[in-house]
């Protein structure tokens, strides 16, 4: 499945570093324009902070919202650059190449800003610096005694998404290192002097080579687990609470890796596709890698849609008044009913129809609609676990409550997409977002098998 | 005889692919006097099974449930692997893998166990006890919690069964289809009453274009059919013949450990198969170490799922701290049965972990044979310690598991129908290799035509054919 040309090394860099040595005129406009959104949203943070949590639509039944949804969505997102990079990499799949380099980006700018959501929906976000010190390398739990659980959820949740974190910008710059050392020997004054250092004396011989591709292995598979077990811990979060009912279930941490690949892939083929666009790189993402991300998308969709049935039959199956509760208020009150409809249209009958067919998996458009689709849905999904499991939580129907975002939350919440595009954007400044050497790798093996009369395109492998 | 063209270190083989179709139709007449015997044994082994069945039935009756636990078990466990080992030719042919083409034919052969599955669940049916309470006692249920709540018209049994049926057709339609080819050309060699079945089997396969699309169109929808058919109805039969036997055990992933552990045995079945056929059964030109290499990553992955999936079930009952689920934890886990659960977890996932772990060793033939083998026992374990235990854990009404039973060990009966189920399973396995080829040999010509090796720079390397 080989339909792009084999290109010279020199235009291969000359187009994919298009965007760092020329930047367009449409560039600054769309940086400043979501500059803009992401102003707003830290203005927004700030008004909250100074007038405390009475701005929010959050309450005593339903402290869990609009900020707590968002913090797992973005996890979530961050869990693509891992599945592409890392697992297609061990598993040699030669469609990975274009793909990696910007799934990789979006794990780091994703964390990122996941972890901007628990700080804000502290309300009193300098504290939490006592999480970390009080008194010079001492925990504020130890020092004081009066935190002692640190078996909880929460504590494990920051240890491994930062761990993550750490290893996916580890990741990212091992593999950047030889596009660092081209942008080195293209650039001038100061751009060549930092280049120059992040390329960290890289020649491109063959020791170097051996070094950076045992260390990209060694990495996939590090980060494999590191991988699984963010979305486990977050799901665990919630997965713990007894008292809450729906959120107690056995199958929380796969449903929600999966989730987050399906939501992280689904994001990957979208930037794809806009950087495709932007850029003009139909040369190097071609319609073949979008087609087989489709097919990946369709497997995953359908694993999720498995794990999803399973959590909602078992929330039945122990026919429990307090869980069947909320999952009336789930699916028989409204609007709750109404966003569970289009939650599981958009994230699963949607798109897993449009990506049936061949000729609509290479529509590009209709890919875009898929794949923004999907995020509407696993948005959404989060929101239905979090919030009406809060709302009836409480044991006398009296204290039953419900929830509704405020303006200060939704403009926060479309703050954080505005800061991963703006930010995605300007690291396309910086550096390829297309890794260099790894199309010239995929471009050297390529080769043709003569069968009777047909010629087959066919690659070389190293093992 | 193929003769080898050449190998790639025995990691890849070349073989001749104008001699395939004869070797094969010899290899599937032959009677070597291994096989002779594996089937006699095998065969002793069944009839041992039957005798143990009757017995219990006439000792016991079907009036109640715990005594066939060992029973539900080891049919579990032939369900389990052989349900899921024909997946691995859907699967890795949907992939386009070309390391798949040895084992499609061994995995799809596994196809034929499916009617023995229907067979043995029949005795199921009728020991399973009602989803509605027919004498409702203190503290106990109106309707005992399961998957079916208001049992719809014929829950479970019909359903169950009817998933189960449904399975086995499904499956025999994917060897049929898959072996057409295959059928279709040894009816031009193959004599007497084999001639006869190919002929049959073949239809009116010529292998034109319009055929051959067809034939590719049918098997990917027959497998898409037949996984999520397959998934369905673990969920259904593991869910009515354990969870539900327990009172008030809730485990939304339960299902998918099952449907997990069907997968990784069966991979381990069919690893195990392709190592005895290339030491022993003479077909190391066809099978090379690149079918374990490439499969014994995928063992590791399921043996890793394995492990997370049991963790995430373990833990989350762990920390709830209610007494349900200490109770089952007690039960299954680390008390009654937790002997058979450090022998699950051992088998399961510690030792094919630490063999798989080491790329020298998955790059060799018996590495990840062992790997699967031990992946088969745990396997084999978890369903012994899962459905002897929920066929044994009181009262299915009661609102809650609040009494711990001990063990439940197996009679002579029990052990002789353990044996001689997987002797059964055995039995028709090889029975059938006496049948078809065990090879594809479609697929092995295919094959050859999509591979060779070529020079890149100064080296000589493998060169794979991706035509799509």
């Amino acid at each position: 499945m080989q339909e792009g040309r084999v290109l010279p090394s020199r235009q291969i860099n000359a187009d994919l570093l298009r965007s760092i040595l020329n930047s367009p005129k449409w560039f600054w406009i769309s940086v400043a324009f979501l500059a803009f959104f992401v102003l707003a949203a830290f203005s927004t943070a700030g008004f909250l902070i100074n007038r405390g949590y009475g701005v929010t639509g959050l309450n005593n039944q339903v402290l869990w919202g609009f900020f707590i949804t968002n913090f797992v969505f973005w996890i979530g997102i961050s869990h693509a650059g891992v599945m592409l990079s890392a697992i297609l990499r061990l598993s040699k799949a030669e469609w990975r190449r274009p793909a990696t380099r910007a799934a990789e980006v979006l794990t780091v700018f994703s964390l990122m800003t996941a972890m901007l959501m628990p700080l804000i929906h502290t309300g009193r976000p300098w504290r939490t610096l006592y999480w970390i010190y009080t008194l010079p390398f001492v925990p504020y739990d130890f020092a004081r005694g009066i935190w002692p659980n640190v078996r909880s959820p929460l504590v494990w949740d920051p240890s491994a998404v930062y761990t993550y974190l750490t290893s996916s910008i580890l990741f990212v710059i091992i593999a950047l290192l030889p596009d660092f050392a081209v942008l080195r020997d293209r650039t001038t004054g100061l751009s060549h002097r930092i280049y120059s250092v992040l390329a960290m004396g890289w020649q491109g011989n063959a020791r170097q080579w051996k070094l950076q591709i045992i260390a990209g292995v060694l990495l996939s598979a590090l980060i494999l687990p590191v991988f699984v077990s963010v979305h486990s811990i977050v799901s665990w979060d919630f997965g713990m609470a007894v008292s809450i009912k729906s959120w107690h279930s056995t199958i929380f941490a796969p449903y929600f890796v999966v989730g987050a690949v399906h939501s992280g892939v689904s994001a990957v083929v979208f930037v794809m596709i806009l950087l495709r666009w932007a850029y003009g790189w139909q040369d190097y993402i071609r319609l073949e890698h979008i087609d087989a991300l489709g097919r990946l998308l369709v497997v995953v969709a359908t694993g999720w849609f498995y794990f999803f049935v399973m959590e909602i039959l078992f929330g039945f199956y122990g026919m429990e008044s307090d869980e069947l509760a909320v999952r009336n208020m789930q699916f028989m009150e409204q609007p709750w009913n109404i966003l569970m409809f289009f939650f599981v249209g958009l994230t699963y009958f949607l798109p897993v129809g449009l990506w049936l067919t061949r000729s609509w998996r290479r529509n590009l458009w209709l890919m875009s609609i898929a794949c923004i689709s999907v995020n509407i849905g696993m948005w959404l999904e989060r929101f239905l676990i979090f919030v009406p499991a809060q709302a009836r939580k409480q044991v006398f129907t009296f204290n039953w409550y419900t929830y509704a975002p405020s303006i200060v939350e939704i403009m926060i919440i479309v703050g954080t997409f505005a800061m991963v595009t703006m930010l995605m954007l300007l690291l396309s400044r910086v550096v390829p977002l297309i890794p260099l050497y790894d199309i010239k790798e995929g471009d050297i093996l390529k080769t043709q098998v003569q069968i009777g009369r047909r010629t087959v395109p066919a690659t070389f492998r190293e093992d | 005889m193929a003769a080898g063209e050449h190998s790639h270190e025995g990691m890849w083989v070349f073989p001749a692919p104008e001699a395939v179709t004869q070797d094969m139709a010899e290899k599937a007449e032959a009677m070597p006097k291994a096989i002779a015997r594996a089937l006699a044994v095998t065969g002793i082994l069944f009839a041992l099974g039957i005798a143990g069945f009757v017995m219990r039935a006439l000792d016991d009756g079907f009036g109640a449930h715990g005594p066939w636990g060992y029973y539900a078990a080891i049919f579990m466990f032939l369900f389990m692997v052989t349900g899921a080992a024909p997946l691995a030719a859907v699967a890795f042919r949907f992939t386009k893998s070309h390391w798949r083409r040895p084992l499609s034919r061994v995995s799809e052969l596994f196809a034929l166990l499916g009617v023995l599955n229907v067979i043995m669940f029949i005795p199921l049916m009728i020991v399973l006890p009602s989803i509605k309470n027919p004498e409702v006692g203190v503290e106990e249920l109106e309707i005992r919690r399961s998957i079916w709540f208001e049992t719809p018209i014929g829950a479970p049994l019909a359903w169950d069964f009817l998933g189960l049926l449904f399975l086995a057709i499904c499956s025999l339609a994917i060897l049929w289809l898959s072996a057409m080819p295959d059928m279709a050309e040894g009816r031009l060699t193959a004599t007497g009453f084999r001639r006869k079945l190919y002929s049959l089997l073949a239809g009116r396969w010529y292998g034109t274009k319009r055929q051959w699309i067809l034939h590719k169109v049918g098997l990917g929808l027959l497998g898409a059919f037949y996984f999520m058919l397959l998934v369905f109805v673990q969920f259904t039969v593991a869910s009515d013949y354990a969870m539900s036997l327990v009172a008030g055990w809730k485990d939304s992933i339960f299902p998918p450990l099952f449907t997990l552990t069907s997968f990784q045995s069966s991979l381990g079945l069919i690893l195990v198969t392709l190592f005895i056929m290339r030491r022993w059964g003479g077909y190391e030109q066809y099978i090379g170490v690149s079918p374990f290499w490439s499969a014994s990553k995928i063992l590791l992955g399921l043996t890793l799922l394995w492990a997370y999936h049991t963790f995430a079930f373990l833990i989350t009952f762990w920390y709830g701290r209610l007494e349900i689920e200490q109770n089952v934890l007690k039960y299954f886990f680390f008390e009654a049965y937790g002997g058979a659960f450090a022998a699950n977890l051992f088998f399961s996932f510690i030792l094919p972990f630490l063999i798989l772990l080491w790329n020298p060793v998955r790059k060799t033939d018996w590495g990840p044979t062992l790997a699967g083998l031990s992946a088969l026992c745990g396997a084999f374990i978890f369903n012994l310690k899962t459905f002897v235990g929920a066929f044994n854990a009181g009262d299915v009404y009661a609102i809650f598991f609040e009494f711990i039973p001990g063990p439940t060990w197996p009679d002579l009966w029990d052990v002789f129908m353990v044996v001689g189920g997987l002797g059964a399973a055995a039995f028709i396995y090889l029975a059938a290799t006496r049948l078809f080829p065990i090879l594809s040999v479609w697929e092995t010509k295919e094959g050859a035509k999509y591979q060779k090796m070529d020079t890149l720079v100064r080296g000589r390397y493998l060169v794979l054919a991706k035509p799509e």
